[in-house]
């Protein structure tokens, strides 16, 4: 297993998995979410390829109420 | 028609809405709905997956002519806030951001050295630049000659009510400015968005007023109705103010005079 960074806390992962194995596992369809990995965005298109690796600071943000 | 002009963007509705401080999703869709606003801002937030309900963009997404103007709310150096934005525009698909960067939750003042200089990269970037910040009329024309769309000084404190306490202020930017005026943060009443509106704002933000008011939905109306009032003033030109009196009336010639 390898252990990322998701928003802040601490998340297991097999090894291999991508960025959309991590939105399954978090039960988001991925559609109204932003990514960024080690401060890079990662675009809807890439996140099938995107291999996630140990100690990676991974935040997944969403749009919530704001002035 | 009389249409808010931002970068190649034009609206017809002069009231922009926020989303926070509703009681629930569905309130603030229906106060949306009612305002008629066309430009919605939203916050950036982590992910909670306890918190489902705190994604508003398919719903806001559902809505027809809605443009999200997402904020860099959190951020406090302009390094943060650019970063914020292009998350924000990467979810939103929209080139509008409301910079806005308060270090002190105390008072949420904005600071101004970390906006100028966020709004400089950003504006450079292409994105349609609407910063949040006192009523300073140096400052603002700064901004407006670093391309942002607007600018938006506070009327009060952000969330206070105390509405245009900044007015002399607000009334040098509007006179100075050569990009549209909206203030943001600080009103309570549909009167005071009048009141901007009468002064020559483009358009006015408001947040709290609405989300907090008894029943949202008609306070959103009574903004709107407001705003479109008050712009109408403001076209039609208001009458000069006289220390004295001017009579509406003949006072000659009246019954029973004798000249």
């Amino acid at each position: 297993m390898i252990t990322i960074e998701l928003n802040g806390k601490q998340q297991t992962l097999p090894p291999g998995a991508a960025v959309t194995d991590l939105l399954s596992i978090i039960g988001s369809d991925g559609n109204t979410v932003a990514i960024v990995v080690n401060e890079s965005i990662i675009r809807p298109d890439k996140r099938s390829t995107h291999l996630l690796k140990d100690a990676d600071r991974v935040e997944i943000l969403v749009f919530a109420g704001g002035g | 028609m009389d249409f808010l002009q931002l970068g190649s963007y034009t609206f017809s509705s002069r009231l922009i809405l926020g989303t926070g401080k509703f009681s629930s999703s569905t309130v603030m869709l229906e106060a949306v709905k009612a305002s008629g606003a066309q430009l919605v801002t939203v916050a950036l937030r982590r992910f909670n997956r306890e918190q489902l309900a705190d994604d508003l963009f398919s719903p806001l997404k559902a809505l027809p002519e809605i443009t999200l103007m997402p904020n860099t709310s959190g951020a406090s150096t302009a390094a943060e806030a650019v970063r914020a934005a292009h998350i924000a525009r990467e979810l939103s698909g929209s080139p509008f951001i409301k910079v806005e960067i308060h270090p002190n939750p105390q008072h949420l003042m904005p600071d101004p050295i970390e906006t100028y200089e966020a709004c400089r990269i950003l504006a450079k970037e292409g994105f349609l630049v609407m910063p949040y910040i006192a009523a300073d009329p140096v400052l603002a024309k700064r901004l407006e000659e670093v391309g942002c769309a607007s600018v938006m000084p506070l009327g009060s404190a952000i969330g206070s009510g105390q509405g245009l306490a900044t007015a002399e202020m607000l009334n040098i930017i509007i006179r100075e400015s050569n990009i549209p005026v909206i203030v943001d943060a600080g009103l309570r009443s549909p009167s005071e968005a009048a009141l901007a509106m009468e002064m020559g704002c483009g358009a006015v933000l408001v947040n709290s007023a609405v989300a907090v008011s008894e029943h949202p939905p008609e306070m959103a109306e009574a903004f709107a109705e407001a705003v479109a009032a008050g712009r109408k003033a403001f076209k039609a030109g208001l009458m000069p103010k006289s220390s004295s009196a001017i009579a509406t009336s003949p006072l000659t010639a009246f019954l029973g005079a004798n000249a």
